[in-house]
């Protein structure tokens, strides 16, 4: 396959501040420090950034069309791998929304354990944010203690589900199964244990003089050009504005739960990161109250047109038999609408939006990813830095490929 | 006088072998990655680096950004239409000897995506030597991997595949 | 608010509230809604209605806006049903610089070409790809898996017109 005729770089031929010239240099998409695949196109003069151009679509994978040609019950599976660092809270995004146009609840058992999911996913998303800035601004040591942590809540995800990452256990109805009396007792522990190795990490970097002078003052990101350019999550967070989508809009069980929205008024990296440090210690909060009051009962909607019946049952019932059947074969049908649902993840706001057009398959699932819209803020953030900054700039921006190419 | 008077009079310090087996010993315990981390399997890959599954001591530790200066490409994640020109020239900037890892299902067969924005397996561009299967596959499934590769590359001997 | 004339039909959706207005309109229709403090444009998307047998549709295509107010949290969609080949709407990236990426990748994978964009240029599929991904008549695609039925369905194109 030949190159593509791909983007045609113009040189400017525009005189820079030193009487040089304007360079165009291409980062990537094959870079170690762009989070991905994320190409560059930057404008240097010298070594001052002049004009940022992000070219993506290095990992379009097509989701969304894929999401059209499997049943309801089956598209859980793929909304996983779109935003892979947080895939139980791309599941909740998509279940809540079925659920909605179903019109059907989950249990409060199974609205625990998905708080307790999202949660786990939130921690171990940042743990890979901060080990991977770490490593990209120097501080390697950093991935070697964050990846231990992330280590622990894997071998969760897998006690609870059989899957260290792309776990598919939150889906419409509920989730896959209850959860063991292991996963517990490894919860509790760990929820004991991670308020100190976030310690471990603020003594690490958040008065180290080299962290500081690498991220204070980089990145600035006024709360009104955040408000105008769409930004989410930390990114909005890091400029002052309070919008947590837990506390405005709260979904499966969050109003139960008594948490603080982290938020800073420096506006650049080292606010940021100040941000995502007081999430993972609010997120252990989190995950300690659903643990000590995690109800007891179904964790499934007791509706047999749309999950199947218990295997006992089918040696007795005609009626679990065609059930079954029916949802194994067709899968079930979601009555016609479209609905949108929109869930706080590591990065902002993760929605889906499903059109049904009464089949067993969508009409059309949309999927609102924050890295997307964040991503259009990186030229706002770095006009005017030195190229070594841009590094920081986009580990600050926390942006998945996955999410922004679908 | 002959090499046996002369071996005898160095003592019990003398090792024989073939100059194959010595380049595959060389070759096969120093394979330097060159990071090719698209999408999931990345981070799994980035775990199997990290202090509980360490890929240091199999001699990967210095996962290089240039392929210039790696000699295994791991292709972890999905390859999209746009990326795979951008695969082959990397994969045609490595020197040789060169192999090639497909991590994961997706780098492999085109995994749970089966529609037209994914090639449906990176060997249709590049040839592959292991593929680890899994979604992801877990970091002790790449270490086994890679030292399938390093048997392979220890039996090649001076001259690896044409 | 929208001023009544604009209004085609409004209704709620699964708790949801939405507006259909004319396509024409839209611009007029986000800028009401934007004095009204509703200023995050949360998504932009299209929604192909090829052979879509659940209603009447105005016409093939249905471009969606959801907009939302950042001090109550409050949301809205608004709905433009627009028809041709290549359709044609107004963009709102002046007055929403998220609509920028997300115009382009509406273009990208259904066609719908937006007056007054910047930089209407493909932004996911390579830029010399030919046809648009999502649109209900290109087929998924992928490779075909022998001996299983439904991938032959997919392979086909999907609905005929």
């Amino acid at each position: 396959m030949s190159t593509p005729p791909g983007i045609t770089i113009e040189k400017t031929g525009e005189q820079g501040a030193f009487g040089g010239e304007i360079l165009t240099v291409n980062f990537g998409p094959h870079h170690p420090s762009t989070h991905g695949v994320l190409r560059l196109i930057v404008d240097l003069d010298g070594e001052q950034i002049r004009r940022i151009k992000p070219v993506i679509g290095y990992l379009h994978t097509g989701i969304e069309k894929q999401m059209e040609a499997l049943r309801w019950q089956q598209g859980v599976v793929v909304t996983d791998r779109h935003d892979y660092l947080s895939p139980p809270i791309n599941n909740l995004a998509y279940a809540l929304a079925v659920e909605k146009l179903m019109g059907v609840e989950a249990p409060p058992r199974a609205q625990a354990l998905r708080v307790i999911m999202s949660e786990l996913t939130r921690l171990s998303s940042h743990l890979v944010w901060l080990g991977t800035s770490g490593l990209e601004l120097g501080a390697m040591s950093m991935l070697m203690y964050c990846f231990r942590e992330r280590d622990t809540i894997l071998d969760m995800n897998e006690e609870i589900s059989g899957f260290r990452m792309h776990t598919s256990y939150i889906r419409p109805g509920g989730v896959m199964a209850d959860a063991t009396p292991r996963f517990f007792e490894m919860l509790d522990a760990f929820v004991r244990a991670m308020p100190k190795h976030v310690d471990e990490y603020e003594d690490l970097l958040t008065m180290n003089p080299i962290w500081r002078s690498r991220t204070i003052g980089i990145g600035r990101l006024s709360p009104e050009d955040a408000k105008v350019l769409g930004a989410t999550g930390p990114m909005i967070r890091g400029s002052g504005i309070p919008w947590d989508l837990r506390k405005t809009i709260p979904y499966s069980g969050y109003e139960k739960y008594d948490f603080e929205v982290a938020t800073s008024n420096d506006c650049d990296c080292y606010g940021r990161y100040l941000v995502r440090i007081k999430e993972m210690r609010e997120a252990v909060k989190i995950l300690r109250q659903a643990l000590d009051t995690l109800p007891d009962g179904p964790v499934n909607v007791d509706d047999r047109k749309m999950l199947p019946p218990p295997r006992e049952e089918l040696e007795t019932s005609m009626e679990a038999v065609i059930h079954h059947f029916k949802l194994f074969t067709e899968g079930y049908s979601v009555p016609p609408g479209d609905v949108y649902v929109a869930v706080e993840s590591g990065r902002g706001e993760n929605g889906c939006y499903i059109v049904s057009d009464g089949t067993h398959k969508p009409r059309r699932v949309k999927f609102r990813s924050a890295s997307f819209v964040n991503l259009q803020a990186l030229e706002r953030m770095a006009l005017n830095h030195m190229v070594a900054d841009m590094i920081a700039i986009i580990g600050t921006a926390d942006t998945v490929l996955g999410d922004v190419d679908r | 006088m002959g090499l046996e008077d002369l071996a005898d009079s160095m003592g019990k310090n003398f090792l024989t072998t073939t100059l194959g087996k010595v380049v595959g010993w060389g070759r096969g315990n120093s394979v330097w990655p060159a990071q090719f981390g698209l999408a999931c399997c990345a981070i799994e890959m980035i775990a199997t680096a990290t202090a509980s599954v360490d890929i240091a001591r199999f001699g990967s530790e210095a996962m290089r950004a240039s392929p210039r200066q790696a000699d295994l490409m791991i292709v972890s994640g999905r390859v999209s239409q746009k990326m795979a020109p951008v695969l082959r020239t990397v994969y045609d900037q490595m020197p040789e000897p060169k192999w090639v890892i497909s991590m994961g299902a997706c780098a492999s067969t085109g995994g749970v995506f089966n529609n037209y924005a994914l090639l449906q397996g990176v060997d249709k561009i590049v040839p592959v030597d292991v593929y680890v299967p899994g979604c992801p596959p877990r970091p002790e499934d790449l270490l086994n991997a890679l030292m399938i590769l390093q048997e392979r590359i220890k039996a090649q001997g001076i001259t690896p595949r044409s | 608010m929208i001023s009544e004339n604009l209004i085609v039909e409004q209704g709620v959706s699964a708790g949801d509230p939405w507006v259909t207005v004319e396509a024409g309109a839209i611009r007029q229709a986000l800028s009401a809604l934007k004095a009204d403090g509703y200023r995050l444009l949360v998504f932009l998307t299209c929604v192909d209605h090829l052979a879509d047998a659940s209603r009447q549709w105005p016409a093939r295509y249905e471009l969606v806006y959801q907009l939302r107010n950042l001090e109550t949290g409050a949301q809205v969609r608004i709905r433009a049903f627009v028809d041709g080949d290549p359709p044609h709407l107004d963009s709102v990236q002046d007055m929403f610089p998220p609509a920028n990426w997300d115009e382009r990748e509406t273009y990208d994978l259904f066609g719908v070409v937006f007056n007054d964009h910047p930089d209407l240029t493909r932004i996911l599929m390579p830029d010399d790809w030919v046809g648009h991904p999502l649109r209900r008549d290109y087929p998924v695609g992928g490779e075909v898996v022998e001996f299983s039925q439904e991938h032959q369905t997919w392979q086909t194109t999907p609905e005929k017109a």
